[in-house]
């Protein structure tokens, strides 16, 4: 069903870019004092992968940016549901949601802060403020969008609520919530590392951090490369594992990889 | 016509038996639906009465009510609260067990997300044992002919296909009263033609009533052996038309028959008499 086959032309507009910052950087066209070459900081990558820096703040953003998005995946879909399902429900919330959702994600980050201090639970509760209510609004829409048509089918069926909430409410609304999902992961990983930066003392948001107050631009922009490389990774494996399990819903190329 | 009841061969594997009443019975049946100046009534003092194993079409122009008539009949809809609507002398409160739907929008009725063989399951699920479901799903897809297409996706098919699709659907569940909504309005002539006989093989070999909604006059005639016109707003019963030709059918030699002609043309005349023209019936 699904190939992963690779975008070569994609994948060579980057390494163009890619080839031009360096060409740029070593004839002298441009010159700043921080800003190196890709071919200064990329060996960074592995220096930094043996002296044992890396891997631990990788693993850290990757599983605080992880257990955040299951989080508010989990409220979202949940309270979708109802707030989909439910008439009364949806009325007497949907003026809460709009005013909350428009609240600058960031403008969180110093109020989870001051209530959870510099910790892990901080950084979790700014990634699942943020990230559910992406997937919150589109499985509403999802949910209210299921055609009428099913609806009846399922009632002239005789199928019962919770029954025709697992085959016929969730599946129609797949498509919506998945766009919803990958909404979520994106913020995640961006609210984790800005978490890092401000809150957390740790992952990579705040080895990056570090790295600019040591005056260290080779090693920051290593940092900026792995955020980036954990970033479209874990975008790809979102859409593999939802390829894999919507055979009908296959998303456009576009990316690296192209379903 | 002395009796809806025909003799039939006795394939049936619908347990009509059991009740010898009317499948479906209204008396005084009106609905009111909301619309933008607050509820309007669609249909009033629908009374109808339709045999066990009877083939009933109901006619008239769009916007008269069919569907409404149809939703109601099957539980979807409910009626004004004086109005009295029983399915084998049960009265109706929601869908009830044994009579199913045959939507007009195949497309939107079959789930993409699923094979043809788990479209067919859905009624079943849970309802029967796994290898009585794998039986009854094959022997449904074998009875509308799509037997080789069980693995594939509905939106692979052709419209005709899904048609038959949801028809399989239908019978699996093994109901005595299939209520059809224009099921073949969005279909070519060929394939308009083709299912119609598989329908008449079908309720030959089930037995299985059916309330069958359509615009189309030939179609009424063709299948059904009694037609009901519904008329004027709100809407009512204005005619009811004995078709007393014998079956089974073809598609040429009953069409042929004068009295396929002498009734195509009563059934005609009563609707451009009501409305003066025939306006959309065709």
């Amino acid at each position: 069903m699904l190939r992963n086959r690779v975008n070569y032309l994609g994948l060579a507009t980057m390494l163009a870019v890619v080839g031009l910052w360096e060409a740029l950087v070593r004839s002298g066209v441009v010159e700043f004092q921080f800003l190196p070459a890709p071919s200064a900081f990329g060996p960074r990558i592995g220096s930094l992968v043996s002296s044992g820096d890396l891997v631990p703040a990788f693993l850290h953003t990757l599983q605080v940016t992880l257990l955040g998005w299951v989080l508010a995946s989990t409220i979202g879909i949940v309270l979708g549901l109802l707030l989909g399902l439910s008439e009364t429900a949806w009325r007497y919330s949907m003026a809460s949601i709009e005013v909350m959702r428009a609240i600058p994600p960031v403008s969180l980050v110093p109020v989870a802060l001051l209530v959870f201090g510099f910790s892990i639970r901080m950084e979790l509760t700014i990634i699942i403020f943020v990230s559910a209510w992406p997937v919150l609004v589109n499985t509403i829409d999802g949910v209210r969008g299921v055609r009428a048509e099913l609806v009846d089918v399922a009632r002239m069926l005789r199928l019962s609520g919770l029954t025709r909430i697992r085959k016929i409410v969730l599946p129609a609304a797949a498509p919506a919530i998945v766009v919803g999902l990958r909404l979520a992961l994106s913020l995640s990983l961006v609210l984790a590392v800005v978490g890092e930066m401000i809150g957390n003392p740790s992952g990579l948001g705040d080895a990056l951090v570090k790295a600019q107050q040591a005056l260290q631009p080779e090693e920051m922009f290593a940092y900026v490369f792995v955020i980036g490389l954990l970033g479209v990774g874990l975008n790809a494996a979102l859409r593999y594992a939802s390829a894999r399990l919507l055979p009908s819903l296959a998303a456009g190329g576009g990316g690296v990889t192209s379903p | 016509m002395a009796s809806p009841l025909r003799s039939r061969p006795e394939l049936t594997s619908v347990p009509t038996s059991d009740v010898t009443g009317p499948a479906y019975e209204s008396h005084n049946l009106s609905v009111d639906l909301d619309s933008s100046e607050g509820a309007r009534r669609i249909l009033t003092g629908v009374d109808l009465e339709v045999a066990q194993g009877e083939f009933v079409s109901v006619l008239g122009r769009s916007g008269t009510g069919k569907t409404t008539l149809l939703r109601v009949l099957g539980g979807l809809l409910d009626p004004t609260a004086d109005s009295t609507v029983s399915f084998r002398g049960e009265p109706v409160e929601g869908p009830p067990e044994g009579a199913v739907f045959v939507f007009q929008n195949y497309a939107a009725s079959l789930l993409p997300w699923r094979t043809i063989e788990r479209n067919v399951d859905l009624g079943l699920e849970g309802k029967v044992s796994k290898p009585e479901m794998r039986q009854r799903t094959a022997e449904a897809l074998a009875l509308v002919g799509l037997a080789d297409r069980a693995k594939d996706y509905p939106w692979r098919l052709s419209g005709g296909m899904q048609q038959r699709v949801q028809l399989a659907r239908a019978l699996a569940v093994r109901p005595s009263a299939l209520l059809m909504d224009e099921p073949f309005g969005a279909l070519d002539a060929m394939t308009k033609s083709s299912l119609q006989d598989e329908l008449q093989r079908v309720q030959e070999r089930t037995g299985a009533t059916i309330v069958f909604v359509t615009h189309d006059i030939d179609e009424a005639v063709y299948l059904s052996d009694r037609i009901v016109v519904l008329e004027g707003s709100p809407a009512t019963i204005g005619h009811r038309i004995d078709v007393d030709l014998p079956r089974p059918r073809h598609q040429l030699a009953t069409k042929e028959l004068p009295a396929f002609l002498k009734l195509r043309r009563a059934v005609y005349d009563t609707i451009v008499d009501v409305h003066g023209q025939a306006g959309d019936v065709a």
